[in-house]
């Protein structure tokens, strides 16, 4: 059936469909620098979008759990040996997206007879000469590299916004506590591009509804950390100053 | 990097990681020459005990085979976790190797499973670890005898834990210290807590430190081997400590102006 070409790239262009059907419940996940680091956040209805991967690296996933989570392993796999059997400084999430994950989800997307993976991807890191990295993937393999914060969604056009909009502000500038009041205002307006859906009817309509029915997932990493390791979650002050702030 | 996205364990286990990738520390260990020998390590003092606030951790800093000086700024206290030092006398090569798995395998652990490894299980993976070193360590060949700081943050305690060579762990609630000066130094430390004007987990930060540059001074006084090992030569001690806030070396400006006081002080 797939020996020809243009059955192929109507099978492919059928997977296209599939997935992005499937992603469309995901709900954002951004990441933006601020004065001290990089902020990785996004709210959900259960945790498991945002993790560490290795001492500066984090993952930020909008997809099946399921998927993700076997994306995640296999990027804690790669890193974990690669900071052992060479050094921690050959671990950078250029290398574990270009010679790593990319790769094999692009052949896996290609290999019609495979089940795709329903997942986009935020992975972000402080390199070690101090300067934020992010890069964002696609369930086929594409990725793409930012400087100045990104996001993902499971819809593209909240996708496309987000990243036009994280662009017009000075994220970099922004303390901690102004960056996540002012990406919490995009995440809040980001809503309203999304798509009318009898799917969608239970998701929060406000931001208080979002603080109190959701959780609210969140971690930096952090120039100014002493430890090896920079990444760590927001504390619970953190984010009651964000929801008095922002609510 | 990969061929394909595979399948995974929801384990955590740092070692089946490493064995897919090809690695054994154990077929390494297998291939050694049994010499039938079985010495103890020469020329290293470490000790640990507990003060007010946590555990200090220090050691020489010199590296011996046979009466040769091999290295002298060797670093024999070694960062296992954010809250985990360990502390080695011993053959240098497995001690470091044992202290890159141990490191790596607790931060898999707790990025794969999204929380902290178990005190009690980061203990048994130290003890892991020693027993696959049996073979080459009653040989003479390899043996490492460590002392494990750590301070459980679930339980807010700090706790100290000295290996034999066959990996059985003992805690200890006071003090030890391993190495060929350790002996000494032990009768010294049993003094200071029974006698002293303190009992050593007692004692501040600043007093504790003192004891315990004063302690590497009587190892290398006693023992030939680690003789004009300390300050003739600005190479100090490796001095840690292991709190609530994780662990802490002392600067090398620290330890001069810490040498000094240790010398003075009467």
């Amino acid at each position: 059936m797939f020996e020809e070409p243009y059955r192929w790239m109507e099978a492919v262009s059928t997977r296209h469909n599939y997935v992005q059907e499937k992603l469309k419940m995901g709900q954002p996940v951004m990441a933006v620098p601020y004065n001290e680091g990089l902020l990785i956040f996004g709210f959900a209805p259960q945790p498991g979008k945002i993790f560490e991967v290795y001492d500066r690296i984090a993952l930020g996933g909008v997809g099946h759990p399921a998927d993700v989570e076997r994306l995640r392993m296999n990027l804690l796999d790669m890193a974990h040996l690669e900071g052992f059997n060479r050094s921690a400084q050959d671990v950078t999430s250029a290398r574990l997206l270009q010679f790593g994950i990319a790769p094999a989800l692009k052949q896996n997307f290609e290999e019609i007879q495979r089940a795709p993976y329903i997942i986009r991807m935020l992975l972000v890191e402080i390199d070690n000469e101090g300067k934020s990295n992010f890069f964002r993937m696609n369930y086929d393999g594409h990725w793409e590299t930012f400087k100045n914060g990104t996001a993902i969604a499971g819809e593209e056009k909240v996708m496309d916004w987000l990243q036009k909009e994280i662009q017009k502000q000075p994220f970099a500038t922004y303390s901690l506590d102004q960056a996540l009041q002012q990406a919490c205002k995009l995440w809040d307006e980001s809503r309203k591009l999304e798509s009318d859906d009898e799917s969608k009817k239970d998701i929060p309509e406000t931001l208080q509804e979002a603080f109190d029915q959701w959780y609210l997932e969140g971690a930096v990493l952090s120039e100014k950390s002493a430890r090896k390791a920079i990444y760590r979650p927001l504390s619970k002050d953190e984010i009651e100053r964000l929801k008095s702030s922002t609510v | 990097m990969m061929d394909s996205i595979e399948d995974t364990q929801a384990g955590g286990d740092f070692f089946n990681l490493l064995d897919k990738s090809g690695y054994n520390l154990q077929n390494f260990l297998d291939k050694l020459p049994v010499n039938g020998k079985s010495s103890v390590p020469q020329g290293t003092t470490v000790l640990a005990f507990h003060y007010e606030d946590g555990i200090i951790v220090a050691g020489d800093r010199r590296i011996m085979a046979g009466s040769n000086l091999m290295f002298e700024r060797s670093e024999k206290i070694i960062p296992v976790d954010d809250y985990s030092l360990m502390a080695v006398a011993g053959v240098p090569a497995i001690a470091f190797e044992i202290s890159r798995i141990l490191s790596q395998y607790f931060e898999y652990y707790r990025r794969t499973q999204i929380r902290p490894m178990s005190l009690e299980g980061k203990i048994r993976t130290f003890s892991k670890l020693l027993k696959e070193n049996l073979t080459a360590s009653t040989s003479g060949l390899t043996r490492v005898s460590p002392i494990f700081a750590t301070y459980d943050v679930e339980s807010g305690k700090p706790s100290i834990y000295y290996y034999d060579m066959l990996g059985a762990e003992f805690q200890v609630l006071s003090f030890t210290a391993t190495g060929a000066g350790a002996g000494h130094i032990r009768d010294v430390l049993e003094r200071e807590n029974q006698w002293g004007p303190k009992p050593l987990a007692e004692r501040c930060e600043k007093d504790a430190a003192i004891i315990a540059m004063k302690l590497l001074h009587v190892a290398a006084q006693i023992d030939n081997k680690q003789e004009n090992a300390i300050s003739n030569v600005q190479i100090y001690p490796i001095l840690a400590s292991v709190t609530e806030n994780g662990y802490k070396f002392w600067s090398e400006d620290q330890l001069t102006r810490l040498d000094s006081m240790s010398r003075e002080e009467k």
